[in-house]
């Protein structure tokens, strides 16, 4: 969280220079790309599904609304809102990762979904969208990674319209001690070896863990997202907190 | 709300595993492709959404637009939707509410109810056809055994308490009892009515000769 002055960032435990963590990142979902989806299953024990149905139905989306999925990864979200949205809405999957992007594509194009999905290669610190010009974004398991979190909020505040949300879906600190205990035992212990007998990438998931531990607990980021413009801030915890997804108005 | 939430992912998940199996699925789900219908049962409040689209039906249990069709149904009459005649009846009686398109109710009780699987082709897949096949066969005795015998016990059962223990009538002779009993009760209302004419020319006699004797 804390970037020192000298253009240094974290990952993980880690401390990097600032334009080498993008890099480092993109390698972590490089090399997990192609197992995303199943190790997001066996890791969260289907879980994530209902955090993920959660963040849907705290969406108020609509049929005709323009929604960004960023950093949606292999497109979950993105699929749902686009059956939600219909043929006159929008869906912009935007990922700053091809690996990512080309294997959520492939996936969607399997499912038959197209038409109102577009698919964009950016990054969440300086979108490449018009001013006031999404009804919802939102960003799932991705903030972490981000370099510069109040940069991509202020990015994602001036894109979204007047009276838009911005749902952040994303690990948090959980709100009870023995929770707190089994989730560190469990992310530092059998999570990169479920990694390494799955995925064959121990590193990728160490760093999960690591990052999950750096990112700002709950009441920071609401005030993270405060700064920036957001009002009626709010967040909900997710299994104990474990995760925390956060919804902030633009008026 | 993440019990709500798993329930909804639970029908989901379910709903499209069985749409998959059914061929007939993709032109009804066509038919209705991009309607949104909540749907709740009037003994929970909870209304579910339904989102169908060619791919899928989705399932959330919030929704912030409008609707196209909003049904309240009670829970008995949950399978008498699928009869078309029935509907009307239902939303007389207050089993079925309403607001929107109601030819829509009838095709969305139709997508979720009736689903034509073939589970013999299915399982011939997996586990090849004489198998499926003699499976299948089985399954099918199996059930009418059941049935048939499940007939038997309730007529044995029914004729050991009226004619071995007698102890409860059996039909004809409730219907004698019933019988006699309303002839004694057409008796006794005669009977009543005769009283009754007797009493009132009694009546009539004694006030004449009140009348009179205070005449006189």
């Amino acid at each position: 969280m804390q970037e020192n002055s000298d253009n240094t960032t974290h990952f993980g435990f880690k401390t990097v220079e600032e334009d080498k963590k993008v890099e480092l990142v993109a390698d972590v979902f490089h090399s997990v790309a192609a197992k995303y989806d199943i190790m997001n299953d066996v890791l969260s024990m289907g879980i994530h599904r209902i955090w993920k149905r959660f963040t849907i139905d705290c969406s108020g989306v609509r049929q005709g609304q323009k929604v960004l999925d960023l950093a949606g990864g292999t497109g979950d979200l993105t699929a749902k809102f686009s059956r939600i949205v219909g043929t006159k809405g929008e869906v912009v999957l935007a990922d700053i990762n091809d690996s990512m992007l080309k294997v959520g594509r492939t996936k969607l194009r399997d499912m038959g979904i197209e038409g109102n999905v577009s698919y964009v290669q950016a990054n969440a610190e300086e979108l490449p969208f018009p001013d006031n010009h999404f009804d919802l974004i939102t960003i799932a398991f991705g903030l972490r990674n981000v370099t510069d979190k109040d940069k991509a909020l202020a990015s994602i505040y001036r894109v979204l319209k007047p009276g838009g949300r911005l749902l952040v879906l994303e690990f948090s600190k959980p709100v009870y001690t023995p929770v707190e205990k089994f989730y560190d035992f469990y992310s530092f212990n059998i999570l990169p070896k479920l990694g390494k007998l799955i995925a064959n990438d121990s590193e990728s998931y160490q760093y999960l863990a690591e990052s999950i531990r750096m990112h700002p607990d709950q009441d920071t980021l609401k005030e993270m997202m405060n700064n920036v413009g957001f009002e009626g801030t709010e967040y909900f915890n997710l299994s104990a907190g474990i995760v925390a997804l956060h919804r902030g108005y633009k008026y | 709300m993440s019990l709500t939430n798993l329930l909804c992912g639970l029908l989901e998940t379910s709903v499209n595993q069985l749409h998959q199996l059914d061929s007939s699925a993709i032109s009804k789900r066509k038919q209705l492709n991009g309607t949104i219908i909540a749907a709740s049962l009037q003994e929970i409040d909870l209304p579910l959404y339904f989102i169908i689209s060619e791919q899928q039906v989705d399932v959330l249990n919030q929704f912030e637009g409008q609707p196209d069709c909003t049904i309240k149904v009670s829970f008995q009459a949950l399978n008498k939707l699928q009869d078309n005649r029935q509907l009307t009846q239902l939303i007389k009686s207050g089993e079925l509410e309403v607001d929107g398109d109601i030819q829509l109710v009838q095709k969305f009780a139709m997508l979720l109810t009736d689903m034509q699987i073939d589970w013999e082709e299915h399982l011939s897949q997996k586990v090849g056809d004489v198998i499926a096949h003699k499976l299948c066969q089985h399954a099918k005795t199996a059930f009418q055994t059941t049935q048939f015998q499940y007939k038997r016990i309730e007529t044995q059962s029914a004729l050991y308490v009226t004619e071995e223990i007698k102890l409860a009538p059996s039909a004809l002779e409730v219907a004698y009892f019933c019988d006699q009993v309303s002839s004694l009760a057409t008796d006794a209302d005669l009977l009543l009515n005769k009283i009754n004419n007797k009493l009132d020319k009694q009546l009539n006699n004694l006030s004449q000769t009140k009348v009179l004797a205070d005449k006189k």
